[in-house]
């Protein structure tokens, strides 16, 4: 039994990982659908009839799936990511979280041209100027495009009631 | 010719400078999004969505259409010149075209690769405007046990005939069923699984889950697996043009072939990526040349590239007719046209002729536009790929965010989008299927619907199902081979080798 170097996650605990996380997600469908009830009412089915048995058929078929990794996924030595590929991943998702997260605050002009500065001059080593001048033109395009445009207002935040801009 | 005169009427709507500057940007930015790693056609489309909220149907239609066609060349285009297929259903185009490419016959199989491809799609839409009229009968006597059956045809056949484990695809479309019940339930006003948050009693838009799904999603696996362009630059010279369309006439049979290959699978829920493997496989099955192929086979690139459009053309049919999307693309489209105030369905040919036919005129249209317009930018798209990743991926985030947020302006959708991005990454690698998930986000309330609208008639027999209609007995036996289909081809195997 070896180990190949660098696994950071095996495929089989992936796999077992998953289905457990969505019969879980049946579960919770199917305890959901009690409150209306997931019988027989007077008008034919309850609101809850339908939700009840996918939650049902989410839970039978992750056992299934679950079934299926421990007779094919079990013994093989099959890598789900290894450790280069961890780091790569964690370099685009934190700042991509980062960005979510504070687009809530700041509202998503601000923490969009944070973002691009950000993965710009860190991650793609760019000079300050130039990276300020991509954020600078992405927030002029997509203020006209969207908000005067196709008038489809986005999220903003305290910069922009400062600026009195809604 | 009933048809041919609606046809005529639909061109009559869509020639205007205002629809076919409306096709060209559609164009231009499918190709862009086809041609991005991460924005496929169904993220691209869902994209576009909210910004045709204020637009008339027709014009809508012809946006996202035209954005779809210019996808599926984009897809093409990184395929040959990148060996990156832009769309899953352009992964068989690489294997002949990249190597063309490599021995410095690019625009020979880029042309090769978009005249086909239009060929294909212009079968395709041929074959919609001669059914749609039959379709349009068969579908009116359909009432709400039929459609269920029909519903119940689609997602059977991706459990059925899809590659993946079944389980998996039984998995990925319950869940789609279960976010679609999320929220205010159209018959009893009950909201349902909000588990008492406000934010979630309009439900989960399955155009939130499509950009996470499939936009993030597949950025986070192109940069788990390291990005690098090793691009072959292109000059579109015309006189190489010409040559390469010349030697078409000596593909005719992989032609003919592949596009009725894509036209069955495209109307079937098979879909343009099974329909351009099953191409190229037959493709090199029949061929004199077998060993040519995966070496830089022509007909390598036409056959995958004629089915994968038409099918992505034939997918329409069934969304228009009988409100029953043939791919993911076209379930988003489909979503669209509900946002829209339009039922898709049989009805829709009666009560909106003029939206169906100008969709199906401007698919014509639409397609050899495409074609001249994917020749002429090739360069240019080519370039955008060489501007480096760490301009161009957080760019593209931000855009799938913009895209989230802008559906229903809800805080709540950008987290979503991040979640749906995260799950859909994990159900890639683990190879569950993504599109039943989408599909029954989209039909989800309305395979309800109909079920409960049946329960209702039959007092809560199932019964209902096979004595309605021999009409609906025959969907459902055909739902149920489907389905059990793994098993009937084996014990069908099993036969055949005792007899022999």
């Amino acid at each position: 039994m070896q180990n190949p170097s660098g696994t950071l996650l095996s495929r089989f605990s992936m796999e077992v990982g998953v289905a457990c996380f969505t019969g879980l997600l049946g579960a919770i469908v199917c305890y959901g659908s009690t409150e209306f009830g997931t019988g027989w009412g007077d008008a034919g089915p309850e609101p809850g009839y339908f939700p009840f048995y996918i939650g049902l058929f989410i839970m039978l078929a992750s056992a299934g799936v679950l079934v299926q990794a421990f007779l094919t996924h079990r013994d093989r030595q099959e890598v789900f990511l290894t450790r280069e590929q961890g780091h790569r991943i964690l370099l685009f998702f934190l700042p991509m979280f980062a960005f979510v997260a504070a687009s809530m605050v700041l509202g998503l002009y601000v923490s969009l041209a944070l973002y691009l500065f950000g993965v710009m001059t860190i991650q793609g080593k760019y000079s300050a100027p130039k990276a300020l001048s991509v954020c600078l033109g992405t927030i002029v395009v997509f203020y006209f495009v969207f908000e005067k445009w196709f008038q489809v207002p986005l999220l903003k935040g305290p910069l922009e009631a400062w600026l009195k801009i809604y | 010719m009933d048809n041919f005169g609606n046809l005529m009427a639909g061109f009559g709507i869509v020639f205007s400078a205002y629809h076919l500057a409306l096709m060209a940007a559609g164009v231009l930015l499918g190709i862009l999004v086809g041609v991005l790693p991460g924005l496929g056609a169904p993220n691209g489309v869902s994209l576009l969505i909210p910004l045709t909220f204020t637009m008339d149907p027709v014009s809508a239609i012809i946006l996202l259409t035209s954005m779809y066609w210019g996808a599926l060349f984009g897809g093409s285009t990184t395929s040959i010149l990148f060996n990156i297929p832009g769309e899953p259903s352009s992964v068989a185009t690489t294997f002949d075209g990249y190597p063309m490419a490599q021995q410095g016959h690019a625009t020979h199989a880029l042309t090769l690769a978009f005249v086909s491809a239009g060929i294909g799609a212009l079968v395709g839409v041929a074959v919609i405007t001669m059914l749609s009229g039959w379709v349009t009968q068969f579908a009116l006597k359909f009432s709400s046990p039929e459609y269920f059956a029909v519903y119940l045809l689609t997602f059977c056949s991706f459990i059925g005939m899809g590659s993946a484990s079944p389980f998996k695809a039984i998995v990925s479309m319950m869940l789609g069923f279960g976010f679609a019940t999320v929220g205010m339930d159209g018959i009893s006003g009950n909201t349902r699984l909000t588990f008492g948050f406000p934010e979630l009693i309009k439900g989960i838009s399955f155009l939130v889950a499509v950009i996470g799904l499939f936009g993030l999603g597949e950025l986070i696996q192109t940069m788990e697996e390291g990005l690098r362009f090793e691009g072959i630059h292109a000059r579109i010279r015309m006189r190489d043009v010409f040559r390469a369309i010349a030697t078409l006439p000596s593909h005719i049979v992989t032609l003919v072939r592949s596009a009725l290959i894509g036209c069955w699978m495209g109307i079937t829920p098979g879909g343009p990526t099974a329909a351009s493997f099953m191409s190229y496989g037959l493709a090199k099955r029949f061929s004199r040349r077998k060993d040519g192929f995966g070496k830089g086979e022509p007909a390598g690139v036409v056959a995958p590239e004629t089915a994968d459009h038409s099918a992505g053309t034939c997918a329409i049919l069934p969304m228009l007719a009988l409100g029953v999307p043939g791919s993911a693309t076209a379930a988003v489209m489909m979503g669209g046209l509900m946002i829209w105030g339009l039922t898709p369905g049989p009805m829709l040919f009666i009560e909106r002729p003029d939206f169906v036919w100008g969709t199906i005129a401007s698919m014509y249209l639409g397609n050899v536009m495409a074609v001249v317009l994917v020749l002429a930018t090739v360069p240019l798209f080519a370039a955008i790929l060489r501007v480096p990743f760490s301009i161009i991926g957080p760019m593209i985030v931000v855009v799938c965010f913009i895209g989230a947020y802008q559906i229903s302006g809800a805080r709540l959708d950008l987290w979503l989008a991040l979640v749906f991005g995260v799950f859909g990454y994990l159900l890639k690698k683990l190879d569950y299927p993504i599109a039943p998930m989408v599909l029954a986000m989209v039909l989800g309330d309305k395979t309800e619907d109909a079920f409960r609208q049946s329960m209702i008639f039959s007092k809560g027999s199932l019964s209902i199902f096979w004595t309605n209609s021999t009409l609906v007995a025959g969907i459902m036996v055909v739902a149920m081979v489907l389905l059990f289909w793994p098993l009937i081809s084996k014990l069908i195997q099993r036969a055949r080798g005792q007899a022999a």
